[in-house]
This record gives C-alpha cells, sequence and structure tokens, in this order.
C-alpha cells in the first residue's frame, strides 16, 4: 500500500473525527461560534474519490461522516497530493502543503472552522500540556486516536497487522484510565477491526493495559516515562495475555513511526 | 475438609475412585459412629464393602432390593444415623426414583446416595447399565445436592463433604477406571463452588466427571494453537455455581458445557437456565449424549463418539470460535 495514503488515512479517520471530541469539550467556545450553523465541510486530496472525511455541522452539533462527496459539500479543502495532506496536519507551513479551499465566498465557514482544526494540534507529539486539563484531554485524544488507527492499519490493509489480526478469534484489547478516566478500546475478529470509545462491555478483554489515573497515563502517552519505567513506577499495568500487548506495542510505534 | 486423609498420585495409581471413596467412607465410619452403609447386592463392586469389613455392626446388605433400601435409609436418617446407599446409578436413580424422591427428599431426610458406575463407565455391560439420566431426574427432585466429582480425589472431598453436609445428597461416580485429574488432596473443594482449572477469554468449558480432565488437555491444545480457554470444574450440578457461569459467560461469550450424560437435563441445561435468565446473548454447545442412548463399548470409545473427549471438545472450542452470534458484526469504527 502506498505510504502516504496509508498516512492521510490515519490523519482523515482517526485524528480529524476527534474534532468532535474538542467540539463538545469545549461548549464554551463553540456553543457560540457553531450557533445554529448549517454546514458540510469537506476534505479530500485530488484524485482520490474514495478517502476523505467530512465534518458535518446540524444546527452547530457537529458529526463526521467518511467519504467525499465534492458536490454537496458546503466547503472543500482539496490537497493536491497526499503527501500534501500529510504536511498539512503534520503542521508544515509552505504552499505545497496548503488546500484548494472552494468555494472561496465561503470565508465565514473557514474562519470558523479553523479554531477546531487548531485545537487539533494538542494531537502533536511535540505538544506537552501543563495544565491537568488539557493533558486529561490529550490523554483522551490519544487513546482514541491509537484505537482507530490500530483499526485503520488493518482495514488499510497493513500486512503486518492483517496476519496479526486474521490469526485471532473475536477478542477485546482495552485501554482504561480507572478512577473516571476516559476507555478505548480494539475489538479484533478474524480479520476485522472496530476501534470504539468507553470500556466494552460485553466480554472480558483478552489484553487489558490499565492507567490508575491521567498523570501516570500522560506520562507514558506522551513517551515521557519509557515503558520499562512507567511499569515499575505504577503507570500503567497489563492484564491477561502479555505477549500480545507487546504486539499491540509495536504497531502503536508503528503508528508513531508514520505520522512523526 | 482435612478429615485426616493423606493420599497422593501414587495411591491414585493403584486405588480407583470407587476405592478411594469405599477408604474415605471407612475412615469416616470410624470418626463418626452415625454413619450406616447400605447396598443392594453391590457391596464388591461400589466399594462400600471396605466399610463392612472395618463396622460390619453398621453394614446392611438388602439383596436386589434397591427401592426397599431406600426406605430403610429414610428410616435410618430419621432415626438419627446417617445413611450411605451405594448401587449402580442407574438403579439408584431410575429405578429408584419414587423413592428417593418419596421417602427421603419429600421427607427432608439426612441420606447420602453414593452412585457408581455413572454415564456410561460401565459401558461393555451395555445400554440397560449406563447411566445417562441420574443428573436430570436428581436435580429436578426438590431438596437434593447432586454431585459429580472429577476424579478419585474430588470423591474423597465429596465423601466428607456430603456427610458433614445435612439434607439428602446424590453423589455420582464412575466405574473406577478414570484417571486422576488431581496429583492429592491439597486443593480446595466446596460443595457449590467451581473450581476454574484453566483460564482464557476467548471460550469457557464447563464440564463435570470425567469429562474434566478432557476439558483440560483440550484447553491445553487450544493453547498451542493460540486460544486462551477456560475451564470449570463444576463438580456440583445442584446447587450450581450460578456466579461463576456468568462469570464465564461475560468474560467469553462462548460456552461449551461437556458431560458423561444426556444433554437434556444435566449440566448442560443447568448451565443454559442461568445463561437464559442473565438475559446476555451467548453461543452454548452442549457435548454429551444427544438425546439418545449409548451404544455399548469401552468408556473411551463411547465418550469420543459423544465428543466429550478432549478431541471432541477441541472440535467444538474450534467451531464456537467461528460462530456470530447477536447483531454485533458492527465493524464501522466509532467516530
Amino acid at each position: 500500500m502506498d505510504a502516504d495514503r496509508l498516512k492521510s488515512t490515519l490523519y482523515l479517520r482517526c485524528a480529524l473525527p476527534l474534532a468532535k471530541v474538542l467540539r463538545t469539550e469545549h461548549p464554551q467556545v463553540f456553543d457560540k461560534l457553531y450557533y445554529k450553523m448549517n454546514a458540510v465541510v469537506q476534505f479530500c486530496v485530488k484524485g482520490d474519490d474514495e478517502l476523505g472525511t467530512r465534518l458535518v455541522f446540524y444546527d452547530g452539533a457537529l458529526d463526521v461522516e467518511f467519504g467525499v462527496n465534492r458536490r454537496d459539500a458546503t466547503l472543500v479543502f482539496e490537497f493536491a497530493t497526499h503527501e500534501g495532506l500529510n504536511g498539512f496536519f503534520a503542521g508544515k507551513m509552505g504552499g505545497a502543503y496548503l488546500p484548494k479551499i472552494t468555494p472561496l465566498y465561503r470565508l465565514d465557514i473557514v474562519l470558523r472552522v479553523l479554531p477546531l482544526l487548531l485545537e487539533l494540534k494538542i494531537l502533536d507529539p511535540n505538544n506537552i500540556p501543563k495544565t491537568p486539563y488539557w493533558q486529561g484531554l490529550k490523554v483522551k485524544m490519544v487513546l482514541y486516536m491509537i484505537t482507530a488507527a490500530l483499526s485503520q492499519l488493518n482495514k488499510s490493509g497493513h500486512e503486518d497487522m492483517r496476519h496479526w489480526t486474521q490469526m485471532q478469534p473475536e477478542r477485546v484489547y482495552q485501554w482504561t484510565v480507572e478512577n473516571g478516566g476516559p476507555a478505548a478500546y480494539l475489538r479484533v475478529k478474524a480479520g476485522k477491526t472496530k476501534s470504539g470509545r468507553g470500556s466494552y462491555t460485553r466480554r472480558r478483554p483478552f489484553v487489558h493495559m490499565i492507567f490508575p489515573d491521567i498523570p501516570g497515563a500522560f506520562m507514558v502517552l506522551t513517551n515521557q516515562a519509557p515503558l520499562v519505567e512507567a511499569v515499575s513506577k505504577g503507570f500503567v499495568r497489563t492484564e491477561g495475555a502479555m505477549e500480545y500487548s507487546k504486539d499491540i506495542g509495536t504497531f502503536m510505534q508503528t503508528i508513531e513511526t508514520m505520522l512523526r | 475438609m482435612a478429615i485426616g486423609l493423606t493420599w497422593n498420585i501414587d495411591d491414585a495409581d493403584h486405588m480407583t475412585q470407587g476405592e478411594i471413596y469405599g477408604e474415605v467412607l471407612t475412615r469416616l465410619g470410624s470418626e463418626n459412629p452415625k454413619i450406616v452403609a447400605l447396598t443392594a447386592d453391590l457391596a464388591g463392586s461400589t466399594k462400600i464393602g471396605a466399610f463392612q469389613k472395618k463396622h460390619a455392626d453398621r453394614f446392611f446388605n438388602f439383596g436386589i432390593m434397591e427401592t426397599n433400601m431406600m426406605g430403610w435409609a429414610s428410616g435410618l436418617a430419621e432415626s438419627g444415623l446417617i445413611p450411605v446407599v451405594s448401587t449402580f446409578a442407574a438403579f439408584a436413580a431410575l429405578r429408584c426414583a419414587e423413592h428417593v424422591r418419596t421417602d427421603i427428599c419429600y421427607n427432608k431426610r439426612n441420606v447420602k446416595i453414593i452412585a457408581t458406575h455413572s454415564g456410561t463407565s460401565f459401558g461393555p455391560a451395555g445400554t440397560t447399565h449406563h447411566c445417562t439420566e441420574d443428573l436430570a431426574v436428581m436435580r429436578a427432585i426438590a431438596g437434593m445436592t447432586v454431585i459429580v466429582p472429577a476424579d478419585a480425589f474430588e470423591t474423597a472431598k465429596a465423601t466428607a463433604a456430603v456427610i458433614a453436609h445435612d439434607g439428602p445428597c446424590y453423589v455420582r461416580i464412575g466405574r473406577s477406571f478414570e484417571p486422576p485429574l488431581w496429583k492429592n488432596l491439597d486443593f480446595d473443594w466446596e460443595i457449590g463452588k467451581a473450581i476454574q482449572l484453566r483460564e482464557g477469554t476467548d471460550c469457557t468449558v464447563i464440564a463435570c466427571g470425567p469429562s474434566v480432565l478432557e476439558a483440560c488437555d483440550a484447553s491445553d491444545r487450544a493453547k498451542a494453537r493460540g486460544l486462551a480457554v477456560r475451564v470449570l470444574d463444576m463438580h456440583t450440578i445442584k446447587p450450581l455455581d450460578k456466579d461463576a457461569v456468568v462469570r464465564a459467560l461475560m468474560d467469553t461469550r462462548r460456552i461449551i458445557t461437556a458431560e458423561d450424560h444426556n444433554v437434556l437435563g444435566g449440566l448442560g441445561s443447568a448451565v443454559a437456565e442461568v445463561i437464559a435468565e442473565s438475559g446476555k446473548g451467548c453461543v452454548l454447545r452442549r457435548l454429551g449424549m444427544q438425546d439418545r442412548f449409548s451404544p455399548h463399548g469401552s468408556p473411551e470409545d463411547l465418550q469420543h463418539m459423544h465428543k466429550i473427549d478432549a478431541d471432541g471438545i477441541e472440535e467444538t472450542i474450534a467451531e464456537v470460535m467461528k460462530t456470530d452470534f447477536e447483531a454485533d458484526e458492527d465493524w464501522e469504527d466509532e467516530v
């Protein structure tokens, strides 16, 4: 599979959808900004009619859809190449990374969407928030992104990931921050995957990575504490099949390397 | 539960399940003068004869009059004694069903029935001497406790436990050629508490009697193929350890039961009742006789035929792992 397209997939299907989380988390900012707003904002790449994400605003609420339909979009962010899209979401500056925005007369929508896109910078690995609130939000978003990225890696046909998922019966890989913190999971079944938020309650996780609290999770998920140190300091513990948690760790590293 | 027993794997190598039962009962008889033993011309086969040698004054042979024996047991219990009745399961549970129900259980008499040669363990004797309905019959009688030990060591534990338990009990053991599951008596065993022998979240096998060892073998084989299969030794069919069943249901969502018994009315049915009452979705397979009589043959061959050996359980594990259930097949990532 084309590496740039795979990377674009991760941005469009794992990172950009988290705008919905930000919209919900910050009503004090976005309720006013998106008051009664109705618009469909399409993100896509020129020549690729399959890979795309649509931010759908309806009466100010935000939903996320996958796919490309330039015609019914209120606003289209179309990148010239996958590489350009990847650069844009990685925060790179320069003409090659900027999308073509149409129609230009909907500048009002552009200005209203930009603050939401800028808040996505919280996912930047180099962005280390200082306040507990933002650290907690980063933990939640990273957990959601990791699980989505693992699933998309499989769905995109990544060879090692496909092989790994095809070999497994129905299993659940769960990440949980205890004491009311966020949770996310990855379901795997004979080559199929699904990422979800919260705790999967229909069966016990096959592997369960548990963070006792937000500060510990933050240290681990922002790579400020190497895994061995994190385990010894009690920032994280794993229940279930350890050999499979090692596999998950390897795939997480693959994703991280791709997005860096 | 200590009861001063000291057997280990070496003893199990040369003492059968029935012999250990006879030995335990004899020792318990020495400690408790209220214990009396009853049989119907099967002292040798059921091994209760060991009790006779030591406590001849508390041993009664009724000849081939099993139903009469059950009536007597009820009367002896009423007088304050603890009657232990041993005969083949086919006679204890089927021929004597009415007397067990009306004379013993209806009157809440403290009688212990240790039924041997259960299931297909007496395979070569033919279908008339098999007993693949006793769990269904005994489980349906109000007030009866029903136990199926997995091997000789569990039989020792179960014998001591039912003597200590106040109320009618039915303990189902085999012909006595069953291989040991345990190596000694150093394990916790309690009426109504299942024992988890293998950990796993992919699937659960709930078994009783000789099927427990087979389930463990199947789980070990599955592990080599990357599957984590939980095994529960459900030695008490009634009262069933509902918590263990619900935990298995919630943790694994795929359950197989294995028993040397008709799938109707025994362990599989008991587990199915718990699952149905829980309101949770689950894949369930009940292994055992599929509502049919078993032909005659060696127990090993018959177990293979009814898929309650390691091969059959392993095959069923593979099958249930492929089974989809409910409308839980949405594979779109949550956004």
